[in-house]
């Protein structure tokens, strides 16, 4: 079963280097944090849904589709709870939401769709040894840059682990669908130790694996796949920077895109 | 010739454990062999592998006495990195070795370590994938590979290290009949290039085309010699667990001159020794569907497709299986076994058509009913082992369902009896071995007492001890009235033990008869990348109704001129 998030499709944007892309995603998340007012916010989304299909990385998009629609719906629900506006909309004991304090909630959700999308969009057109190689060009010391490439690489593979387990307890009798929250904690015991044993045995045979194969984490190595920063890639970085700086001064200079402020 | 490997009085124990893994293991192996290492489960394969390149002592930590010299360099004083210049190791489990994101980044990993440049990776990526047969597969992701495929890539990946020395510890056991081919005939090249090789395997058909062959028996090496000289000694075998070639057995209990260790031996034997007459297989059951008692499963029209991805994985079955049956389902990994398997108890419900247990549609069932009347062992006891001891693991399924404790008490004891653990209620399920693992997954099914039990690869994994116990363990219960399924790579048991057995290639049933009927027509077989065992391949030719050296050797013998 093939769960990772890599789609092979050769597109520009797959072809940047990998430095570009950790930075653009960094930008963009600061991007991301500049307005509070859903308009704004919805212009930003939109800009990163174009991305998206200018990398053909909607197909993760769809996959992903529940969690997506969940972080907005929920922050939209959750966030006016917690803010206070001018215009009062609805009151019930000492719950209040305002006007402002909803669009907050949808700006919120938006916004937290738009990290997820973002980081989506990474995954999706960078290869895993790209992003280690990118964060060793960028200083990152080879062990942590190494730790952190597995660590991504390895939760497809614990998630189809964590599937097969689950169905060979529901097999068993488990019954994973009603019961009280405290029982339901109770059946989460018989999925989640065969998994930690699965992913205790299958990290050490990985630097089994990984020694044997002359893996060492202090001498140098080669890159095979050696990132170079083309023309393309100054070219988006100094885009993603103009725009940044064009947005900071639409909300510190102009004070737009605010729909409660003293918030981010 | 040099010496490629010395081993001096080698003894290794484990920090955790008392006993010693290896024992005064001594050895001299020269350039270009190639050494095959047999044994049973626990016997020390492993350790002795990982001696070779240095993860004993230096990834393992323990006691370690003695000297393992690979081309002059005492391998403990090195680092496992330094010594994959020399010694290259592919583990059993590929999975876990593969871990880049396409083919060609998985055979630059090595070469990338050893610091390499750019051009010469680039050639060993061309010349070892093309090596091991993968040269077109060159983007692909690894997990999208097939299990031949994925061994073939882990042994080339090692490959693109240009080690002198290759250790291969049990690479086909968890592969299909065809991936094995292709792994040997790997195994084959690599030979023919003048490396020394040496693999681990459970199979005596492999130890046939070694230079030396290698006996372990707790951490013990207990024989070297070559092929004949091991192979022809079947009490030898035995004690260490092993499979004697059945060729070998057949001749020996006739009482037959010779010992062949394949069919062409074995037919040249016979015709130039005049030992039998061909016959003609006559086939005296019936196969009619008649008066065979109620039926416990069918498949009707039976379609499923994979929802995320689209992939129709069954195209239509149409089944019956009746009560009291001891099925096979053979096929290669992708055929549909699993899927079809996993629609006998629920966990999948068809596309289209309808899957009925004891007439009702599976749709109809709630996973706990369905629980009592179809269990289901998956293939890895690891997969569903979670409790603190043996009795908790096995009564889970009644506690589920819930039984009360008293009942739950006596069919757990009835269950570890049925499966040979008494005595083993309170133990840790994870300190036992992986046979024993495989009989608590058994066990913590039978508890329940379904009419139906559903087995996926019972007996890989398992060494040829373990694997008699387990089947003649199915066999008992099968008797006992249960209707017993199970899915198999191994040729050998399906013959051996199984009454009818069931072809599936792409989704389809390609065969589905009496055993001895669908083992007869090889023809067929090949079309599903299968070949019967050597015994069977022999009886075929001989037109014998046997399947087991026993049935041949009183027929035969009953026969004989």
């Amino acid at each position: 079963m093939n769960i990772f998030l890599y789609l092979d499709k050769g597109t520009w944007i797959h072809h940047l280097d990998p430095r570009t892309k950790i930075i653009s995603l960094l930008i963009i998340f600061v991007i991301c944090l500049c307005f509070n007012h859903p308009l704004y916010m919805s212009a930003i989304s939109l800009g990163v849904m174009l991305i998206a299909i200018s990398a053909k990385a909607l197909l993760n998009f769809w996959r992903l589709r529940f969690i997506l629609i969940l972080l907005i719906v929920f922050s939209t629900v959750m966030w006016p709870f917690f803010t206070k506006g001018a215009t009062p909309l609805w009151s019930w004991g000492p719950l209040h939401v305002s006007r402002e304090s909803l669009l907050y909630g949808i700006a919120m959700g938006l916004r937290l769709a738009t990290f997820v999308g973002a980081g989506l969009i990474f995954l999706s057109t960078t290869r895993n040894e790209e992003l280690t190689n990118g964060l060793i060009l960028m200083g990152v010391p080879y062990p942590i840059a190494f730790a952190l490439s597995t660590a991504l690489r390895l939760v497809p593979t614990f998630a189809g682990a964590g599937a097969t387990i689950i169905q060979a307890q529901v097999s068993r009798g488990l019954d994973l669908e009603s019961g009280s929250l405290f029982s339901r904690i109770g059946k989460f015991i018989p999925q989640a130790v065969p998994l930690f044993i699965y992913a205790i045995r299958h990290t050490n045979l990985l630097a089994m694996a990984l020694e044997s194969k002359g893996f060492s984490p202090e001498s140098k190595r080669t890159l095979y796949y050696e990132p170079q920063m083309h023309k393309v890639d100054y070219a988006v970085l100094i885009l993603l920077v103009a725009i940044l700086i064009i947005l900071l001064y639409i909300r510190l200079g102009l004070g737009l895109g605010v729909i409660i402020t003293g918030h981010m | 010739m040099s010496i490629a490997i010395s081993i001096e009085d080698l003894t290794f124990t484990y920090r955790e454990s008392e006993r010693p893994a290896l024992q005064n293991i001594q050895g001299l192996i020269e350039d270009g062999t190639f050494i095959v290492v047999m044994g049973h489960g626990g016997a020390g394969k492993s350790s002795l592998c990982c001696t070779l390149n240095g993860l004993i002592p230096n990834f393992f930590r323990g006691k370690y006495q003695g000297r393992v010299l690979v081309k002059g360099e005492e391998v403990a004083r090195h680092k496992v990195a330094e010594m994959s210049r020399i010694v290259g190791l592919v583990l059993q489990d590929f999975e876990a070795q593969l871990f880049s994101t396409n083919v060609e980044l998985e055979m630059a990993f090595g070469p990338e370590n050893h610091c390499l440049p750019r051009s010469e990776i680039e050639h060993r990526i061309q010349r070892y994938l093309a090596f091991v047969g993968l040269e077109r597969l060159r983007q692909r992701e690894p997990a999208t590979l097939s299990g031949g495929q994925k061994q073939r890539l882990a042994i080339g990946s090692v490959l693109a290290l240009e080690p002198k020395i290759l250790v291969m510890d049990e690479p086909t056991t968890d592969l299909d009949p065809q991936g094995r081919e292709e792994v040997l005939s790997i195994a084959g090249r690599i030979r023919e290039e003048g490396r020394m090789l040496l693999v681990v395997d459970h199979e005596p058909e492999t130890a046939v085309w070694a230079d030396q062959v290698w006996l372990m028996r707790d951490g013990q090496v207990v024989a070297q010699g070559s092929p004949t000289e091991i192979l022809l000694d079947v009490p030898l075998l035995k004690s260490c667990g092993i499979k004697p070639l059945p060729l070998v057995e057949l001749f020996q209990a006739i009482g037959w001159p010779g010992g062949p260790l394949t069919v062409e031996m074995a037919i040249d034997l016979i015709q130039k020794h005049n030992l039998a007459e061909h016959r003609k297989l006559k086939f005296t059951e019936a196969p009619s569907n008649h008066a065979k008692g109620t039926p416990m499963l069918r498949a009707d029209a039976l379609k499923y497709i994979y929802p995320t991805y689209q992939v129709e994985v069954l195209r239509g079955i149409d089944l019956c299986v009746w009560e009291g049956e001891f099925i096979a389902i053979l096929g290669q990994n992708g055929s549909g076994k699993t899927t079809l398997a996993k629609h006998f108890n629920g966990l999948l419900k068809p596309t289209s058509g309808r899957m009925l247990v004891r007439g009702r549609p599976t749709t109809n069932y709630s996973h706990r009913d369905l629980a009592r009347l179809v269990g289901y062992v998956f293939q890895n006891p690891d997969h569903q082992i979670f409790s603190k001891t043996v009795k908790e693991e096995v009564g889970f399924s009644l506690k589920m369902l819930g039984e009360d404790p008293k009942t739950v008490e006596k069919r757990v004891t009835e269950a570890l009896e049925v499966v040979g653990l008494q005595g083993y209620e309170e133990k840790v399920p994870f300190t036992l071995t992986k046979g024993e693992r495989q009989c608590v997954a058994v066990a913590s099914v039978l508890a329940v007492q379904p009419q139906v039990i559903i087995l996926d690869e019972p007996t890989t994994g398992l060494d040829y001890r373990h694997q008699r116990n387990m089947m003649e363990m199915l066999k008992s219960l099968n008797k006992s009235g249960h209707t017993v399924i199970i899915i198999t790579h191994s040729m050998w048991v399906a013959a051996e033990y199984t009454k009818r057995t069931i072809v599936l290639k792409d989704g389809c049933i390609l065969s589905d008869g009496p055993t001895r009927l669908v083992f007869a027509d090889e023809a067929l077989l090949a079309r599903a990348s299968l070949r019967p065992s050597l015994l069977v391949q022999l009886s075929n030719w001989l037109g014998t109704q046997g399947l087991t050296v026993d049935q041949m050797v009183q027929e035969l013998k009953g026969n004989e001129i």
